[in-house]
This record gives C-alpha cells, structure tokens and sequence, in this order.
C-alpha cells in the first residue's frame, strides 16, 4: 500500500502551496517528498504545508518536512506549515519540531506572514 | 499469352522476395553485421559483409526476367542495402563484385548496369555517413532505393545507342525494376528495423535488471551493517530482566537499541529509530549509536550524555536525517531509572499491581536537528514487579491487510495478559501478536522492542 495519502500542489502569488491530506507514514512519505522537491527544483522559495486534512504523521513524515527545512533554510528560503490537528500537533511536540517549524493556525494566517516577511 | 508471361514473373518476384527475405535474415544475424550495427567496423567484418551483398547482387542479375533482351533484376539491391546499413566502403565493394559479374556477361546494356551498380553501393554508402554513420530507417532507404532505380534507367537511356531501343528496354522494364528492388530494401529495411529495435529493448531490460540487482546488492548492504550495530547479546543487568528483539522491513529503515554497562552497576538502555530508509539510514544509525555508547561511558548525567551525542551527530546529519531516542540509565542500587526521551515514542511503565502503563514522555528535541539543542531528564523510583516496555513505531504502526494500525491499544493489551512472565517471554508474545496482526502484509518499517523488568 502507499497509503491513503492524497497531494496536491497550488500557487498563491510567490508562495507555493502543498496540501497534504490522508497519512503521511512510511509507505507514503516518498511520494510528498518528490512533490515537494519538484516544488523546490523549481525554485520555489516560500513554501506552505497544508496539513490541515493531515490525519495521521509518522517519522518517515517529519523526516521530509525536516529536509524541505533544512533545504529552504540553506537556500535562503522559508517553511510554514498551516492547521496542524491536535493529534499531529502531539506528534510534532514529542518530537520537539513545534520549536523549529513556523506553525499556524490556518492558510490564510500562514500566507500573511508571507506577505510581511518578504 | 500476357497471363501467362505475367504469371511467370509473379512466381519469380514471389521467388526472388523469399531469397531476399532468407539473405536478409541471415545476414543481419552475422556478428559482422551487429558489430557495424553497434559501430564496430573491422577490416575482416567489412570484407565479409562486402562478399554477402556482392554474393545477393549476382544473384540479383541471375534471378532477373529478361524482357526484349534487357533484364529486370534487383541486382542493385545488395549494394544499395550493403551501402545503407554499412557504409560506403562495403557498398563499393559489393558493387564491385555485382557490376564485375554484370559486365562480364555483356549485352546491349552492360556499361550502363555495371555503372548504375557501382554507384547504387556508393550512394547508399554516401547516404549511412550523412545520417551520421548509422542506418537511415525504412522510409528514407525505400525513397532511396526509387530513386536509385530511376537513375539507372536514366543512365542507360544516356548511355545506350541506338536510343529508340534504350527506351524501349527502359519502357519494359523500369515499373517492374523500381517495384522490385523498393520491396527488397523494404524487406531488409523492416528486418533491420526489428533488430535494432529488438537490441534497445534488450539493452534496456539488462539496464533495468542491472538496476535492480544494485537495489537488492544495497538493501542487503544496508540489512548487514544494521545487524552488525546491534548487540549479538544483551549484558547481563544487575537488579533487572532484561531482553530485546529488533526485526528489521525490508527496505530496512535504522532502529536500534543498546545496553552498555556503566560503572557502580548500572547500564545505560538505548532504543532509537533513524528516519530514513537503505543505506543512508543504515550508516547514520552506525554513526549514532556510536557517538551515543562514546558518551555514555563518559561519567556525566543522562541529560549531558545525550546534549553531547546530539551535537556530534547533528554536525553529520545530512537531507533532514534524525533520530528519535530514548535513553534511560538503570540503577539497581536505588532501584531507579533515569531516563532523556528525544522524540521518541513514549515507552510504557507498568507498575506492579497497577493498572494502566504511563507513558514516558519526551524531555527534548530528536536528534541531529538542533546542534545546540538543551535536553531535560526524568527520574523513576521502580519498585519489583515493574515493567518498562520500550519500543518504536514499527511495533504500533504494523497494519494488517485492511490497513489497520496495531496500535498501543493492542500492545498494551498484549502485554498486560503476560505482565508476570520473563521479560524474554513478553518479547516473543508482543512479536507474535504483531506478525499475527500483520498476517501476509509487508511491513514498512523495522519493529524493535526492548522489556526491562525490576525483579
């Protein structure tokens, strides 16, 4: 199985959104990894993560928010993600990356900060 | 009479097509043909080819109809084909032969044949270097081959005098001879076509067998340098049970665990799980576990053993690789544990007698993402009969073939039905209700559990 994962990818002005709906376990995370590499390989810059749809994340799901981070990070670029749910907020928690990643409540919050940092 | 004179030529083209076919057939399957079609030209390959198509030219000329003295014949078709698919140097050749034969038997139009020969071998020559030394393809060499024809009846209506019986041979024979030998190069034309065809194909499915077999050389590399990190038996735990098991996916992801004995009697537990897949995974798993038995030897608390360890490997990690740990020190002189949770999935303590396990939970970031990140560590009085349950999210997340997760419900469940067995036992109970869960779906992640048991 690749899990039930469903991604898609959208343009807002500079930023380039990517929603990520369903599960993003260790048999669907390569999938979201290509997506947002073609993202990235592009030359997007501002990247949004739209997990508000988001049910479930495991390691292998944080590993490639992690990469697009730290790729963004050395390139000069930003990362935010938009309506985490609480049961992926927790996850996120116990693995600290509530203290790296930029989170907000919903898109629109997320796409402001785009808009006043760059 | 005009059925039966064409009845006679239907059988001798039907006749003549069939030898073209076989020559064909053999030709393109000599190695001095597939050496030329893989760009190889050698003396040896190029005489032996030159002697082939001059060999179908002369049978060209004996094959031909003869109509008023003039012959239609397809004695071009081996030096054009000779030309197109090898090059001038055997087109040349293999004129040569066929015009060389032509000429020696004379007749009204020898000169104007054995020179449309010679030229048809040169052309189709000249033709293979101006694609770029390689075959032309169907559609060109047939055109080609048209052409060529007319030009040969050209010639022999510039060459041969009186004219009014040139034109009269070149009337008789021009439709047929133009049929005829367009159909010889499109035979050979299609054969080549299939082999070249046929040989990318087999190039392709090597290239991909290749492939494949570097995929398994690589998970079996990754497999190897993962179970030769993990200890082949666990240290002997003044004051504890102890027994853990690891089985790795098969696209091995990097779960480990540890038991290195500390001074005074206690031993440093280590459960860790690399994100990341294959030989990267397999080789940042070596490096953590490294870095993490390095720093727990040094005298210094759990929380500073793991800050130490965090910075060395978050130095390394490359492409948003981490690990998630837990690491726990066991005191069995005041009966606690002493424990740093990076990230990690809670483990589970049951107490003695009680009834719901409590999760240990997370102190600090995972590893290698934050080089300066601090860690804060938690103390456990344990008391006998207590059981901690280590393990990482291969265990939970195993599905079963209607993709339903295990779950902690299960595991729990699982192990509260065996709390008063040896450590040892629990492990094989939670690895069976896993594989029985799981039943025939191929599992993604590694699954490892560890059970550390106060007697």
């Amino acid at each position: 199985m690749s899990g039930h994962v469903e991604i898609t990818g959208r343009r807002a002005g500079t930023v380039d959104i990517v929603v990520v709906k369903g599960r993003l376990d260790a048999g669907s995370s390569e999938k979201a990894e290509e997506q947002i590499n073609r993202v990235l390989d592009a030359g997007g810059r501002s990247l949004l993560v739209n997990l508000c749809d988001l049910d479930y994340i495991s390691s292998s799901g944080l590993r490639v928010l992690l990469a697009a981070l730290k790729r963004l990070k050395k390139d000069g670029g930003m990362l935010r993600i938009a309506c985490a749910q609480p049961q992926i907020l927790e996850v996120f928690t116990m693995a600290g990356f509530h203290r790296i990643f930029s989170l907000f409540p919903d898109e629109a919050a997320a796409l402001a900060g785009f808009a006043t940092e760059t | 009479m005009a059925f039966s004179v064409f009845g006679d030529m239907f059988l001798v083209l039907l006749q003549m097509i069939c030898v073209i076919m076989v020559a064909a057939y053999l030709i393109t399957r000599t190695t001095s043909f597939t050496r030329v079609l893989d760009g190889i030209f050698t003396w040896k390959g190029q005489a032996v080819l030159t002697l082939l198509f001059g060999a179908l030219s002369i049978y060209g000329t004996e094959s031909g109809i003869t109509i008023l003295g003039a012959t239609a014949n397809v004695r071009d078709l081996g030096p054009m084909v000779g030309g197109l698919a090898c090059g001038p140097v055997v087109g040349l050749g293999a004129g040569l032969i066929g015009a060389a034969y032509r000429f020696s038997l004379g007749g009204f139009t020898a000169v104007p044949c054995a020179t449309a020969t010679i030229l048809a071998g040169l052309f189709g020559g000249a033709i293979f270097l101006a694609a770029g030394r390689r075959f032309i393809g169907m559609h060109g060499a047939v055109l080609f081959a048209v052409g060529m024809e007319a030009f040969h009846m050209g010639i022999t209506l510039l060459l041969c005098r009186p004219f009014e019986q040139a034109l009269e041979v070149v009337e008789g024979v021009a439709l047929p001879m133009i049929i005829a030998n367009a159909t010889g190069v499109f035979l050979f034309a299609f054969i080549i076509g299939n082999l070249i065809t046929e040989r990318q194909t087999k190039t392709e499915r090597d290239i991909y067998l290749s492939e494949l077999e570097r995929k398994k050389a690589e998970l079996r590399i990754a497999h190897d340098i993962q179970m030769s990190f993990l200890p082949d038996r666990l240290p002997e735990v003044p004051g504890f049970e102890l027994a853990a098991l690891s089985v790795p996916a098969k696209e091995v992801g990097g779960d480990f665990y540890d038991a290195i004995p500390l001074p005074g009697g206690r031993t440093a537990l280590v459960i860790a799980d690399v994100a990341g897949k294959g030989v990267p995974a397999a080789l940042f798993m070596a490096l953590s576990r490294t870095v993490l038995r390095a720093n727990a030897l040094v005298p210094r608390s759990a929380r500073d053993a793991v800050r130490e360890a965090n910075m060395l490997i978050a130095d390394d990690a490359k492409s948003g690789m981490f690990v998630t740990l837990f690491y726990a020190v066991a005191d069995p002189a005041n009966k606690t544990l002493t424990y740093v949770n990076a990230g990690h999935n809670p483990p589970l303590l049951f107490r003695s007698g009680g009834d719901r396990p409590v999760g240990l939970k997370g102190t600090g970031i995972i590893l290698g993402v934050m080089p300066e990140a601090e860690y804060g560590e938690e103390t456990i009085s344990l008391k006998s009969g207590d059981l901690v349950l280590l393990y990482t999210d291969g265990i939970t997340e195993a599905i079963n073939p209607d993709e339903e997760q295990f779950g902690e419900e299960r595991l729990i469940e699982t192990v509260t039905g065996c709390l008063d067995r040896p450590s040892a036992e629990i492990v094989d109970r939670v690895r069976d209700a896993v594989m029985a869960f799981s039943g025939d779906e191929p599992q993604f992640d590694d699954l490892t559990l560890m059970v550390l048991r106060v007697v």
